[in-house]
Order: C-alpha cells, then structure tokens, then sequence
C-alpha cells in the first residue's frame, strides 16, 4: 500500500510514520469524526471508503450531503495539521467497513522535529493534498457560480 | 207530437250532460297543469375526445420526488460535478470549466 502522503520516503522512514499509528476498523456507516470535533488524528486510509459529508437541510431535515469520498492511499483528517485543529467536514466509512491508520498529531510533530527531512516530504505532500482540494472546489464553485449567473440574468 | 218532444227533450239533455262533462274534465286539466314543472334535466353531455378548447386542470402541486431519490440526486450531481472539475483540472481549458454534465440539477 502506498499512502499518498508517505511519497518519497524511504521505506525505513514511511515504516517509522505507520509505527507512530493505530490501526482501526470503522464498520460501515460509523461515523470517523464528526464536523467540529477536535481534530487531534489525521488518518490514512488502508482499506474501504470514507465518505465526506456536510450537513444540508433538504425539506426540512437535515441531511449528510457528500462533498468528498476518500479511497485506500488516500489521507483523511489534514485538519489535525492545520489550526484550528477542528474537522471541518464529517467522515463515515460507506459500503463496507473501512480499515485506517490513526496517527496522533503530537507524535507526528515530534517525529518531524526530530527527522526534519522526513517531516518536510510529509509537509510537501500534504501541500499536495490540500492543494488538490482547494482546486478542486475552486472549480466547482465557480461552475456553480457561472450558472447563478446564467439564471439570474436569463 | 208527444214522442218528438220527449226525443227532444233527452237530446237537449244529453247534449247539456255531454257539455257538463266536458267543462268537468278541462278544468281537472288546467288545475293539474298549474302544478309546478319540474325542472329539466340536461342530459350529461357525452364525453369528448377531441377538442379544441384544453380543460384546466386543477391546481394540484407537482408530485415530488421521494427524498431518498433526491439525496441520491444530489450525490450524483456532486460526483459529476466532481469529475467535471477533476477533467478542468487534469487540462485546464474554457471549455473544460464550463462543461456540461447530465445532472437534473443543472439541465
């Protein structure tokens, strides 16, 4: 398995990262995180989906809508790097269980102080990761945004 | 003389009876024709099935659609949207950003 945000790394150094976690099983539609908790674990994903979702009131109720569907490789959780440390988004395993590795921001940044080469492959794909994100939603907003446009001046 | 006069006499009679009962039955009639008329009623006009003129139809709200289909609605149209945006990002052209998608949302 290959993370996504292990790339470039040795394997002595991506082997160090996983040591640092804590493998868990999240069955099928059990939540991860919640939008708003503290966000003290960044995630890897090692098997299954995670499915991101905001909360949005359709008729009424208020409904879990996908934003994002995380997949094995992928990273889940960036806001335990990023102040506020809060989730920003909900996290639910969908379809099957889903299998993570947990990694603890504490020794996640006590293993960058003190492999700073290590922490900055980690910090560079991160970058990616977030970036990737931003890009993304940039996009659709403005694809939403244009057709607002389109309708109100029709 | 006798008999002419008593023939006379029954046919004048008769005639007077005749007429009696004939003024007997045409007021029993005019007294039965001042009872109220019911009113008529219109035959129920046969259905059409061609017509120029189109019926309004009653105001009923358009049916909706279950909420789990419009949920799953929703998370196509984010998927589509999603992919969309992943294509403008993989070559970022105009037309690209502006692509369609076959959401219901947006068509």
């Amino acid at each position: 398995m290959t993370h996504e945000l292990l790339k470039d790394l040795s394997s002595a150094e991506a082997g160090q990262v996983l040591k640092l976690g804590t493998k868990l099983i999240i069955p099928n539609g059990v939540s991860l995180f919640r939008l708003g908790d503290p966000a003290d674990r960044l995630f890897l994903v090692e098997c299954g989906r995670i499915r991101l979702t905001l909360p949005m009131p359709v008729r009424g109720r208020e409904e879990d809508v996908l934003v994002e569907e995380r997949s094995p490789g992928q990273t889940v959780g960036w806001s335990a790097l990023i102040p506020p440390y809060r989730f920003t988004l909900a996290a639910t395993a969908s379809l099957h269980e889903a299998e993570v590795i947990a990694l603890p921001r504490e020794a996640l940044l006590q293993y960058f102080s003190a492999n700073p080469v290590a922490g900055y492959k980690i910090a560079l794909n991160l970058a990616v990761v977030i970036g990737h994100r931003l890009q993304l939603f940039q996009t659709m907003w403005l694809r939403e945004m244009q057709r607002t446009v389109e309708v109100h001046s029709a | 003389m006798d008999m002419l006069l008593m023939g006379l006499c029954l046919g004048v009679a008769g005639v007077v009876f005749v007429a009696l009962a004939f003024g007997a039955a045409m007021r029993s009639e005019s007294w039965n024709s001042a009872v109220p008329e019911l009113p008529l009623v219109k035959a129920a006009a046969p259905a059409r099935f061609f017509s120029n003129r189109v019926p309004i139809a009653p105001a009923v709200p358009p049916l909706q659609v279950p909420i789990e289909v419009l949920l799953l609605q929703i998370e196509n149209h984010v998927r589509m949207e999603q992919a969309a945006a992943e294509s403008f990002l993989a070559s970022p052209t105009q037309t690209l950003l502006h692509s369609k998608t076959t959401s219901p949302f947006v068509n």
